[in-house]
């Protein structure tokens, strides 16, 4: 390993029936505050994690049972790595329809439809998606500048 | 999260604090249904205490946008912090409300 690498990760697995905001969001505080990120870049990595949490936990499921979520958090030489598997309905992120934005917001079919995943979108710069047995895999990448965390 | 009410100049301002994850979301468009309701037609959202906002949040603004529009009512945004900002930038809205540094500079340009 080459020297003046950091890296370090967080890992929890959350259910479909718990509070989703709730569950993570002193972990991703705890996190941020370890690695010395910004205000703003904890904002975009707590945004991506409740939206795409939501989406999965409001829209995956067809049944009634608890489901595993389950979340890992990797900062790495700067760039941030945030995972998501679930067992949830397929869903393709880069496949989701962006909002209807060349139409007036009076005459949008869907109010906010599809605002959350075009946040997410925008707030990394790196998106890959597969489903491999049965489960969705999101790796979702985020550069960090030098300004914005204290240790590379 | 916390919210508190208060009226200036005929503007309902609601100051919403903390973090509007899905229950103070929940809370807020309770909130706002309750003020749209009983016929404010000025609402002035002041978000310089507001940490967190989604997609979820950004919903109950457009609401309130689209009530209002019908009455000739109106919807004001002050204080949003900068990263928060960029949330309405991204998502476009900050060209259909009126964002505002502070809630002074609000009123008057309200």
């Amino acid at each position: 390993m080459e020297t003046g690498m950091a890296e370090d990760f967080i890992s929890f697995r959350m259910t479909n029936k718990m509070n989703c905001f709730k569950c993570f969001h002193s972990k991703v505080e705890d996190f941020g505050a370890t690695h010395g990120l910004s205000m703003k870049i904890i904002f975009h990595l707590t945004l991506c994690l409740d939206e795409m949490i939501t989406n999965i936990i409001s829209y995956g499921y067809a049944d009634f049972d608890e489901h595993p979520i389950d979340v890992t958090l990797v900062l790495k030489d700067g760039v941030l790595i945030i995972r998501i598997e679930d067992d949830s309905e397929p869903f393709n992120i880069l496949e989701a329809p962006e909002p209807e934005f060349d139409v007036p917001l009076e005459e949008r079919k869907r109010a906010i439809g599809g605002m959350g995943i075009h946040l997410v979108k925008n707030m990394v710069d790196d998106i890959n998606y597969k489903r491999e047995d049965g489960k969705n895999v999101l790796l979702l990448t985020k550069k960090i500048c030098e300004e914005c965390c204290s240790r590379g | 999260m916390a919210m508190i009410e208060s009226k200036e100049n005929g503007i309902t301002i609601l100051a919403v604090d903390g973090n509007l994850d899905a229950e103070g979301t929940q809370a807020m468009e309770v909130k706002v249904l309750a003020l749209l309701e009983g016929g404010e037609t000025q609402l002035l959202f002041d978000f310089s205490s507001l940490d967190y906002i989604n997609s979820s949040g950004l919903r109950v603004l457009v609401l309130a946008y689209q009530r209002l529009k019908k009455a000739s009512g109106k919807v004001a945004i002050c204080g949003v912090k900068d990263y928060i900002q960029e949330v309405f930038e991204v998502s476009g809205y900050d060209k259909i409300f009126s964002l505002f540094p502070s809630r002074g500079d609000a009123i008057s340009g309200m």
